[in-house]
């Protein structure tokens, strides 16, 4: 009798959309990312990858590029210019990047566990700065920033020579009223002030939404065996935060590589006195728009994608492990 | 059988009129929308079947737009209008359309103009990218009081840079500053005294000119100035500067002839019939400011007799020209204008003077610079250099040694 | 300092004195904080109610002023501000709903599932963000016009679905708080791997959720750079373009700007209220989940 049953039966239609979408449901559900991402993500991508090798003026319309290899780059290395962005940056990044996260993190928690009321209010007033306009900032924030007049240095001088705080903040009248713009050394950290202050909110709100992520009961199983509260903070709610943190601190690596709109605004578009303001992502814009040097702005992107991608793995490899498990 | 001719007949015009009808896009920043807005109508009767269509962008935004659509080869607007600080971006060949040459023929206007403002709208290689249509003739803004205070007179306080310096230490001794910054001195000193044939910052021959003796010269004076505290060390454009105009802490202010109007309207108008103008010390002749208008490359052919229409319309007019004067304070580049009446008017701001007599005169006397590519780069590097000199403490020489340096590796590209 | 203040749960009549301190220092220490952030913005809305020469006076003004009327009938007499205003809102919601789907999705698939390829595709997510975006507004254009989109609001939030950024923040969000065998449960009651995503997934994630709809809605307010070149017409215009068109050569009608600038973060705030309602409740129900 001939066997009737093949190596592979014919399962019902139904069961084999099942194995289907079981076993490709992750293609499926991460193909729309890529779909776009090919026509959106990768032509600007190779585009300016293409550019970094090119001269080309870009007034004078597409036609008109020429050739000329890793010219662009060479001619970098030797550019004070552009290392000096690359210093600011880095500086400006680190400056401004730490206190967001240190500021961040134990304020998401006095919020989330400390405090009972106002939890919405406070939130929402940190949050504030993120969502407010560049142009809006801008105008205010060269205000607050002026010398004479500026409001900054305005609080600084009350403070070096008001009775209650003179002790502390008297040290500094001597260099008061501060030349916030206009010297290169006090640049930097005016700019680093008000990035610190557009987005320390903003992190706040992520370590907020990564803390509900812990159940209470941890907490109050810390307590019955006695843990303080400084106990539980570094024992449990830091290490239960880590893919949040990793996740922030990598959009902070990123991000405050990149920064532009701040010390655009604080420099005028100048990029400050002997450029001290100057990021690399400004001298990018700079060398491409106002310069018509298109080649050598992609050059300039992509040097930074060179920088910020060994920044990333390096904090990927020492952190990655860690900070990309999953519950369980 | 004679009403179905007649409606075919209407129904033809009304399509051929239809079809006829171009619209006509404007690429504008403020004010100068303002000014279009007004005279449209004007254009549309003397130009039947056009429309305007007016594209207001921010003033930087708008010449950003404008090289991305100029690189992407679509998107720019029939028309736009260039400022002066942006004119360099587009000299490169290929983004506007040469207006010298046929159709345009532009040339034949050329006389119709103040001579400099002609040339800053010309490249090196002899095609002109724009045309004029309001300047800024570089005049000196004083405070009357200051001078009296002091006990001298303005001739003799412009009758050199030295004069004017000494102005300043005399000022000093009462208080008061020579001026907002000492970088305003250096960029008049800059931009005047320049050999024909050159641009601000390139020769005849297109070699940056950075550490010449026409831009040591500036910045030692500039340093000066600021070493013996005669400036507010004030920049331009901020709260404090508009303050120390109506404060009066500063007695003079080097600036295109349109400072005036502002000054007047909104940055310190209560400070009226306290100012006078004047030339620049030593007689310096320069320009600060002036808008364009152009045809990009992109305008399709069709267009290009409206377009250019609408240029000329805007800039060889000389009522249309008056009516922007008078409200927007666009100072006309057409000499031929500077007949009408109202320059001899007395401005109330300025006690009365006459001053507009003097901006004409400024203006038909500045002899002609010529735009660079480079202009851009060079303009960066030697406000650097300056900010350096003045704010560091850096050695002139060493400053703008390197500032050459810097100009010549760029533009080695 | 501030954790060892952090006082325990217990109720309030078991606390001592000294807690009671270390609370209200707690409190005053976040309204300063709270106070010194909230500044700049004040500043905002008193500065719009301001005439001119008294914005650009030094000091500057620190209360309200009497301008109001004018510079709200000033910003509208230059533009369609409420078509704008609309603008705005239809395209950083478009961009956020569906940003929000294919991003928890995608995010979903990247935590949950182990797949050829997984590692690969996950760094060229992350390694999208390292490339500035600056230059990408030459061939972003290209590519609009090709597809005729220009001047359509789909040329702005359909890209914007592409997020990387949402991607990361969605997997390391489910990661931490959704434990695989909740997958295998699904599956044994046999629910589609959709089916997980939507009705066990999601309700989970809700504040990770919400705070990636909250960032996306704003970030596309307030991006300029694209609007700007892709929209020419007008009434067409996103809020930021438009305001920045009142930035004139010589001078800005601040106070218009700033009531214009006033008025748009009005809709982000009621967003904010919305989503931060939900990632509040999120950090209760969390609590409550053991």
């Amino acid at each position: 009798m001939a066997r009737a049953t093949a190596r592979h039966p014919r399962l019902p239609w139904s069961t084999r959309l099942d194995k289907f979408q079981r076993r490709f449901a992750p293609y499926i559900f991460v193909s729309p990312f890529f779909l776009l991402f090919a026509v959106f993500g990768l032509f600007p991508i190779v585009f300016s990858l293409y550019l970094s090798l090119q001269v080309w003026n870009p007034v004078q319309g597409l036609g008109t590029m020429r050739y000329v290899g890793l010219e662009n780059y060479v001619w970098l290395m030797d550019d004070p210019w552009f290392w000096r962005s690359i210093q600011n940056t880095l500086w400006i990044a680190v400056a401004s990047g730490v206190p967001q996260h240190v500021i961040a993190i134990p304020l998401a928690f006095a919020l989330s566990r400390g405090i009972r009321r106002f939890r919405h209010p406070l939130t929402a007033a940190y949050f504030l700065p993120y969502i407010t306009s560049a142009v809006a900032v801008a105008l205010v924030f060269l205000t607050i920033f002026g010398t004479q007049f500026g409001i900054l240095n305005q609080a600084l001088i009350y403070l070096a020579n008001a009775p209650w705080s003179a002790w502390a903040f008297g040290g500094m009248a001597d260099s008061l009223p501060v030349n916030w713009l206009g010297r290169a050394p006090n640049i930097k950290p005016a700019i680093s002030i008000l990035v610190i202050w557009q987005y320390f909110g903003f992190n706040v709100v992520l370590y907020a939404a990564g803390l509900a992520t812990i159940p209470k009961d941890y907490y109050e199983a810390a307590e019955i065996d006695g843990a303080s509260a400084r106990q539980s903070f570094f024992h449990i709610t830091l290490p239960l935060l880590r893919p949040m943190i990793f996740f922030a601190v990598t959009l902070t690596i990123i991000g405050n590589l990149q920064l532009f709109d701040q010390p655009f605004i604080l420099t005028d578009g100048t990029g400050g006195t002997s450029q001290a303001g100057m990021t690399v992502v400004m001298y990018l814009y700079r060398t491409g728009f106002n310069w018509l040097e298109m080649g050598t702005a992609a050059a300039i992107a992509w040097l930074l994608v060179l920088l910020i991608g060994i920044l990333t793995l390096i904090h990927f490899r020492f952190f990655g492990r860690s900070g990309l498990e999953t519950r369980d | 059988m004679k009403k179905l001719l007649a409606l075919a007949l209407a129904s033809l015009l009304t399509a051929s009129v239809a079809l006829a009808q171009t619209t006509l896009t404007v690429g504008l920043f403020e004010p100068l929308n303002e000014h279009l807005e007004r005279v449209m109508d004007q254009f549309v009767a003397e130009n039947p079947g056009v429309t305007l269509e007016i594209r207001t962008l921010g003033y930087s935004d708008h010449h950003d737009a404008l090289v991305t659509y100029l690189a992407t080869g679509s998107g720019a607007p029939d028309v736009v209008a260039i400022e002066i600080g942006y004119i360099a971006r587009f000299v490169a060949e290929g983004g506007l359309r040469d207006l010298s040459a046929a159709p345009f023929d532009a040339d034949q206007y050329e006389d119709l103009f103040v001579e400099y403002a002609w040339s800053q709208g010309r490249t090196a290689d002899g095609r002109q990218i724009a045309l004029p249509t309001d300047i800024g003739p570089g005049v000196m803004y004083y405070r009357r009081d200051h001078l009296a205070t002091v006990g001298t007179t303005i001739e003799a306080v412009t009758a050199s840079i030295d004069a004017y310096i000494e102005y300043g230490r005399a000022l000093k001794q009462h208080g008061v500053y020579l001026i907002a910054s000492a970088a305003s001195a250096a960029d008049a000193l800059i931009r005047s005294d320049i050999p024909a044939g050159s641009g601000i910052y390139f020769d005849a021959d297109g070699r940056p000119l950075l550490n010449s003796e026409r831009f040591l010269a500036a910045a030692r004076v500039a340093k000066t100035i600021r070493d013996e505290g005669l400036d507010a060390q004030i920049g331009s454009w901020s709260n404090e500067w508009y303050e120390a105009f109506r404060q009066g802490t500063t007695a003079t202010e080097l600036s295109g002839a349109w400072l005036g109007g502002h000054l007047q309207t909104w940055m310190a108008p209560d400070t009226a019939g306290l100012w006078g103008a004047s030339e620049i010390p030593d007689g310096r002749l320069l320009s600060w400011g002036g808008s364009f208008y152009g045809i990009p490359n992109q305008t399709p052919a069709a267009k290009l007799d409206l377009a250019w229409e609408l240029v000329k319309f805007l800039t060889t007019r000389p009522d249309i020209q008056l009516e922007a004067f008078r409200t927007i304070n666009a100072f006309p580049a057409m000499p031929v204008t500077y007949d009408d009446p109202m320059f001899e008017e007395g401005l109330d701001f300025l006690a009365g003077q006459p001053a507009r007599l003097l901006f004409a005169s400024v203006a038909e006397r500045i002899p002609g610079v010529l735009t660079f590519p480079g202009d851009m780069v060079a303009q960066e590097i030697w406000n650097s250099a300056l900010s350096e000199v003045l704010n560091e403490g850096r050695d002139v020489q060493a400053a703008l040694d390197e500032a050459q340096a810097l100009v010549e590796r760029r533009i080695r590209r | 300092m501030r954790a060892a203040v952090i006082a325990d749960t217990r109720s309030v009549s078991d606390q001592g004195a000294a807690s009671w301190l270390g609370r209200g220092l707690l409190y005053l220490l976040l309204l300063a904080l709270a106070l010194l952030t909230l500044f700049p913005f004040y500043w905002m809305f008193v500065l719009a109610t301001h005439f001119q020469s008294d914005i650009y006076s030094a000091p500057p003004p620190m209360w309200f002023g009497q301008a109001l009327e004018r510079n709200y009938a000033a910003l509208l007499a230059r533009l369609p501000f409420l078509r704008n205003i609309w603008n705005s809102f239809y395209i950083a919601g478009m961009a956020t709903l569906t940003t929000m789907f294919f991003a928890s999705l995608a995010g979903f698939a990247f935590a949950m599932y182990e797949f050829r390829f997984k590692r690969l595709l996950f760094g060229i997510v992350v390694g999208s963000l390292m490339v500035p975006p600056a230059l990408g507004i030459i061939p972003y254009y290209l590519i609009i016009q090709w597809l005729g989109w220009l001047d359509t609001p789909r040329a702005i939030w359909f890209p914007a679905m592409a997020s990387a950024f949402g991607i990361f923040l969605m997997r390391q969000y489910i990661a931490s708080s959704m434990p695989r065998d909740l997958m295998d449960a699904g599956r044994i009651d046999g629910a589609s791997e959709f089916r997980i995503y939507w009705s066990i997934a999601l309700p989970i994630i809700r504040p990770g959720l919400a705070t990636l709809g909250l960032v996306t809605f704003i970030g596309q307010w307030n991006n300029f750079l694209i609007p700007l070149v892709v929209l020419s017409s007008r009434p067409s215009f996103t809020v930021p373009v438009a305001l920045r068109t009142m930035q004139g050569l010589i001078q800005t009608d601040w106070g218009a700007v700033l009531v214009g600038t006033a008025l748009a973060v009005l809709p982000l705030l009621l967003i904010f209220t919305v989503a931060s309602r939900q990632v509040i409740e999120g950090l209760v129900a969390g609590s409550i989940k053991g």
